[in-house]
């Protein structure tokens, strides 16, 4: 059934809602964020967004849920051709990079936001692990590494990452975390997996 | 581009489809050895274990990450609703 005028300028402000908050979210982050600030952002009135969302709850998981599938999308498309595990770690920093400012939000407030959001990071970190664990077991074999779970390598390589992105400021005041120490941050990983392996 | 009902992964190519069928509308990975799609326990179950075992998760707290996960993909709405518990083909 083709849809009406009004149901197609419906459709296309929900867009700019979610596109904008996303963008808000990004400079200013996701719990400092006041309904008015993306109203103002996006040249709407406030009623406007209560339109399409019923609070601002229902918008944080909307844009969360949306952006973290783009991201998880972007990491598992760059992630399909990685043939070794380096490859595969630069195309995880590939896919954050696209969103640095957004993804850097989400590591510093996840914990605090409604509960669908949290279930959207969980998803993220499910498309990387799944690459990860692929490329590992293709890579080192079923045996039990250098006696470290495959979890754990997981989570030593995501606190890594996320350690640099929640203190940005401190890394890279100019806000290019990922761009400035991706090299450093991948060999330094790998030499220590590696190094960890020869002395088994 | 077509995403798995189940999982929802993309499926962009012969590989992520059951025995290379790329007519059926879910992934390699929630298929069994014969091409059927799961059942939802055995998804659930899946799922459960791929997150303890890829990202360390409390098993209490995985199982209801999978549920609510699980509940947002076409093949198991109408579970969440408890009319359906049977695997489909």
């Amino acid at each position: 059934m083709r849809k009406t005028v009004r149901e197609l300028q419906k459709e296309q402000t929900k867009e700019l809602l979610l596109q904008t908050a996303y963008e808000v979210f990004s400079k200013k982050g996701i719990m400092n964020t006041r309904v008015s600030d993306i109203a103002q952002a996006a040249g709407v009135s406030h009623g406007t967004i209560f339109v399409h969302f019923s609070s601002l709850e229902a918008m944080i998981e909307e844009v969360v849920a949306l952006y973290g599938q783009k991201i998880a999308m972007r990491t598992h498309a760059l992630a399909q051709s990685s043939g070794s595990l380096s490859d595969l770690l630069r195309a995880h920093l590939c896919g954050i990079m696209e969103f640095e400012p957004f993804y850097t939000h989400l590591v510093i407030e996840n914990r605090l936001l409604p509960p669908g959001a949290r279930d959207s990071w969980i998803s993220i970190q499910s498309a990387v692990s799944f690459h990860f664990s692929l490329v590992y077991e293709r890579e080192f074999g079923h045996n039990d590494r250098p006696g470290i779970p495959l979890h754990m390598l997981f989570n030593m390589w995501m606190g890594l990452v996320h350690y640099y992105l929640q203190n940005g400021d401190l890394f890279a005041p100019e806000g290019n975390v990922i761009g400035r120490y991706q090299d450093i941050l991948i060999d330094s990983y790998l030499k220590l997996l590696k190094g960890g392996m020869t002395e088994k | 581009m077509k995403t798995c009902i189940a999982c929802g992964m993309p499926m962009t190519k012969p590989a992520d489809y059951p025995l290379g069928d790329e007519s059926k509308d879910y992934c390699i990975y929630c298929a069994r050895p014969d091409g059927s799609m799961q059942s939802y326990p055995e998804k659930l179950e899946g799922t459960t274990d791929f997150l303890i075992r890829t990202q360390g998760l409390d098993r209490q707290a995985a199982h209801a990450a999978a549920i609510r996960t699980l509940a947002k993909l076409p093949a198991w709405q109408k579970i969440q609703k408890g009319s359906d518990t049977k695997s489909s083909d």
